[in-house]
């Protein structure tokens, strides 16, 4: 009988479980702010050191998710976020034209690398980005890319372009990976190949490594290598639910000097991984 | 390979540690599996039982219907639940879009047919004398449908768990419709996901370790129950 | 007069998938009575007593239970009318819980232990030793047993048994006759039982139905002769069993039509007949003696074909018709019926 007893007190306790579980789950509606950012800034920790002090300056608590900036875009122009934080200004600026979104900011920028084994088969160490894209093509060297419209992926297709080539979509030598930053580097290390990063993450990689990563900076300075990041109010205009008084104090805080501070002073490594560069 | 060790070793100190990021991604499994488990078997097992039980024109296309539904995709289940809670979708005035009780709808989805299915199975399973029996004894139409699944308790149970298990794993629909949103709809999937994507591949064993102590002891409980019922 | 039919039946046909499997034209079931049906496999004795026991609507017309159309979960037979069915099913839970279950559906909460402990000691099983046994912890009598003692804890007004000694043992067979009986004397429960067991019907029934291919015949006592038959060169036809046991018959009405005859149409006799009357010899199997009426059936072999007849006690001795013993059965083709 005391088995039957267990039994009675187990199945109780996971009937009031499952109910506390329920209700909770639908009784966290604050009154916060959503953003969609991208992996970059997700991944090296900075939104993790940067939003509590959000929180604790104005008191607005921020949920963030990290995805492409294809998605991220995606989830402005459908209203689900109230603020973006992305880095693809051509695509960007044509968000904003198409009146999904206003005010937006620009905030800091860090640079874009090529990076890769460093024998170097390529030969691109030292050249120009669009010399380096050339020598890809013809020695067919493994290139790999994130292929999944990220602010990075975007920006790697205008480099092809700008060197006067195609994006060599169904190349042998040319790895599309469909995931994240990280993801993408370890398999370009897997597959000693090239790959294009932010700098933000590399040293981020560089750190997992204890400073000593497979894969070497080998192309970096050019100025079409600059990686801008801004951030975007979701138009409210046209989203009736988009919290724009909330978002805008964001905006205003993020671009303020304290915040701009606390960019600068993000480091991994002893390197600075994000220059602020709000006006 | 080291990473395995690592993983084994974190995931005790994240459990022990009281890691509070850690127990924010569990306590968010838990509500979301808790929430979708209890709707699926509430809608699932009649529906199992009516499908189940009764005789009727095209019961053999629903079957195949709901047979072919456990095959659900759970990116696929993630995207089409996007569609109807975003801001733009039908039920976006609602708000459910990167909220727990989002996912567990998603999840519920997941897991409905799995418990449709699975009961039909075992309600066709049972001998027809069962009928007979409980209406001889003096069941009403109610009573009847009680004790019929009470009979088949245990094929149920095994249903359950199997529909548990699927929500529990899955990493499509808390990604797709929960954002992965750190401290709110975070569950220890979309955590080991990100993890990974991170390289932290030791945490992410970790986290997959965490999730197989709870899919443990949910089943330890079970066999209990089972044992004594 | 509806006060003393329990049930009354009037012109109910029931069909499952693909054919008729039960017709009944009249039928009326008297208060505490007993009434037996026998009949081969198939006859529609096991249809007849789901539609008594309401477990399933009959097709076509009504049932009409103390005067009142009922059917399946109507609240005026759900807690007095029970079926053991044929194979008996046992829920999967202890001996306890089995028997208390209809209890437990009626909302009778006081006094279950009293009450299943006495429906568990009617059927011979010792409550002490089986109320904690698992279903699957039961021999194949002691389940069936435990299933009476189900339906026994509900006092119910009526009770179907179908075939419930078919497959047990014979302690087991006993004690559920014993069990029914009882029931009948002290509750007044009317009975009505499908049963192989012939002896035990005419022992204790009022009245014994017949049932063949979906059709009642008013009482037991009448024999069938099944065919195909055969055309002889005389036009008449004739059964053709192996063991040379033949019937002539006329002209059936199809080929494999079944002839039915009771008493009035046979007679017995130790020696031979005359040339001219149609006969076949036969072995007493058996002698029954039927408490309704007081006669006595006697069963006859002709072959391995089986046939009854009734006499009276002074018959019996007269012609001294005992079990073994060899006779010429006397037949009158022109007194037989025809059923297709």
């Amino acid at each position: 009988m005391r088995a039957l007893q267990m039994k009675r007190i187990l199945l109780w306790a996971m009937a009031i479980g499952l109910v506390w579980a329920v209700v909770t789950s639908v009784s966290s509606a604050a009154d916060s702010l959503t953003m969609a950012t991208t992996t970059s800034t997700d991944n090296t920790g900075l939104l993790d050191e940067l939003m509590p002090e959000f929180t604790k300056d104005t008191g607005i608590d921020i949920k963030w998710t990290a995805t492409g900036t294809g998605k991220a875009l995606k989830l402005g122009e459908n209203c689900d976020v109230d603020v973006l934080m992305v880095h693809a200004p051509p695509a960007e600026k044509k968000f904003v034209d198409a009146g999904f979104g206003v005010n937006r900011r620009e905030i800091m920028y860090n640079d874009f690398v090529l990076i890769g084994p460093p024998g170097d088969p390529a030969g691109i160490s030292g050249k120009t980005v669009a010399e380096a894209m050339m020598q890809f093509e013809k020695k067919k060297a493994v290139f790999v890319s994130r292929g999944d419209n990220s602010g990075t992926n975007k920006k790697e297709i205008g480099l092809w372009k700008a060197a006067g080539l195609e994006v060599p979509d169904r190349a042998e030598w040319y790895v599309q990976t469909g995931q994240g930053m990280l993801s993408t580097i370890r398999i370009a290390a897997e597959r000693d190949g090239y790959t294009l990063t932010d700098r933000g993450t590399y040293i981020k990689y560089s750190a997992d490594h204890k400073g000593n990563p497979p894969l070497k900076v080998l192309v970096e300075g050019d100025a079409v290598l600059l990686n801008q990041y801004s951030v975007i109010v979701v138009n409210p205009d046209r989203c009736k639910n988009v919290k724009a008084d909330l978002a805008e104090k964001f905006v205003e805080w993020i671009t303020g000097d304290r915040a701009q501070q606390q960019i600068a002073e993000f480091r991994l490594l002893g390197q600075e991984l994000f220059h602020p560069n709000a006006k | 390979m080291s990473f395995l060790l690592e993983g084994l070793i974190k995931a005790i100190h994240l459990l022990l540690d009281m890691d509070p990021e850690t127990y924010s991604a569990v306590w968010t499994t838990l509500q979301v599996s808790s929430g979708s488990m209890a709707a699926s078997l509430l809608a699932g097992i009649p529906l199992g039982f009516f499908l189940g039980y009764h005789d009727f024109r095209g019961k053999r296309q629903v079957r195949i219907v709901v047979d072919t539904l456990l095959a659900l995709p759970t990116v696929f289940v993630g995207l089409l639940v996007y569609a109807f809670l975003s801001r733009q979708g039908p039920l976006g005035s609602m708000g459910l879009l990167f909220t727990v009780p989002g996912i567990a709808i998603g999840q519920t989805i997941l897991a409905l047919p799995i418990v449709v299915a699975l009961t039909a199975t075992a309600v066709e399973g049972l001998d027809r004398q069962l009928q007979f029996t409980l209406v001889s004894l003096g069941a009403d139409r109610l009573q009847l449908l009680t004790g019929t699944l009470w009979e088949a308790r245990f094929a149920i149970l095994a249903a359950a768990l199997t529909a548990y298990g699927r929500v529990m794993t899955e990493v499509g629909i808390s990604m797709m419709v929960g954002g992965n949103i750190k401290w709110h709809t975070r569950t220890i999937t979309t955590a080991i996901a990100l993890e990974t994507g991170k390289g932290q591949f030791g945490m992410g064993i970790a986290l997959g370790l965490i999730l197989l102590a709870i899919a443990f002891a949910v089943n330890l409980s079970v066999s209990f129950l089972r044992k004594r019922a | 007069m509806a006060e003393a039919s329990l049930y009354r039946i009037r012109r109910l046909v029931h069909a499952y998938e693909g054919g008729t499997a039960l017709r009944i034209d009249e039928l009326a079931v008297r208060r505490a009575s007993i009434v037996g049906l026998v009949g081969p496999n198939g006859s529609g004795k096991s249809t007849l007593l789901h539609l008594l026991g309401f477990i399933h609507a009959p097709t076509d017309g009504t049932i009409l239970f103390k005067g009142q159309p009922a059917g399946p979960f109507s609240e005026s037979v759900r807690f007095t009318v029970t079926l053991l069915p044929q194979e008996s099913y046992l829920l999967k839970r202890t001996v306890w819980q089995n028997v208390r279950y209809g209890l437990q559906l009626r909302g009778h909460e006081g006094g279950q232990q009293d009450r299943v402990r006495e429906a568990l000691q009617w059927v011979g099983l010792e409550p002490d030793r089986f109320l904690h046994r698992k279903w699957y912890a039961l021999s194949g009598g002691e389940a069936q047993r435990v299933a009476l003692a189900a339906r026994l804890v509900l006092r119910p007004e009526v009770l179907l048994l179908d075939e419930p000694t078919a497959s047990v043992d014979a302690l087991s067979a006993q004690r559920i006759k014993e069990a029914a009986m009882r029931a009948r004397k002290e509750w007044g429960t009317t009975l009505v039982v499908a049963s192989h067991d012939r002896q035990w019907l005419y022992e204790v029934c009022d009245n014994v139905l017949h049932l063949y291919r979906g059709r009642i015949f008013s009482n037991g006592e009448e024999n069938m002769l099944f065919g195909p038959w055969r055309q002889r060169g005389d036009g008449r036809f004739e059964t053709h069993d192996s063991d040379g046991a033949s019937f002539v018959v006329d002209p059936p009405p199809s080929p494999d039509a079944v002839a039915i005859f009771g008493t009035d149409a046979i007679s017995v006799s130790c020696e031979r007949p005359s040339r001219e009357q149609p006969c076949v010899e036969a072995t007493i199997s058996r002698l029954l003696w039927d408490r309704s009426t007081g006669q006595v059936i006697v069963s006859f072999l002709a072959g391995s074909r089986p046939l009854s007849a009734r006499f009276s006690a002074e018959d019996i001795a007269e012609k001294q018709l005992y079990p073994g013993r060899t006779v010429w059965i006397g037949y009158d083709p022109g007194a037989f019926r025809w059923v297709e």
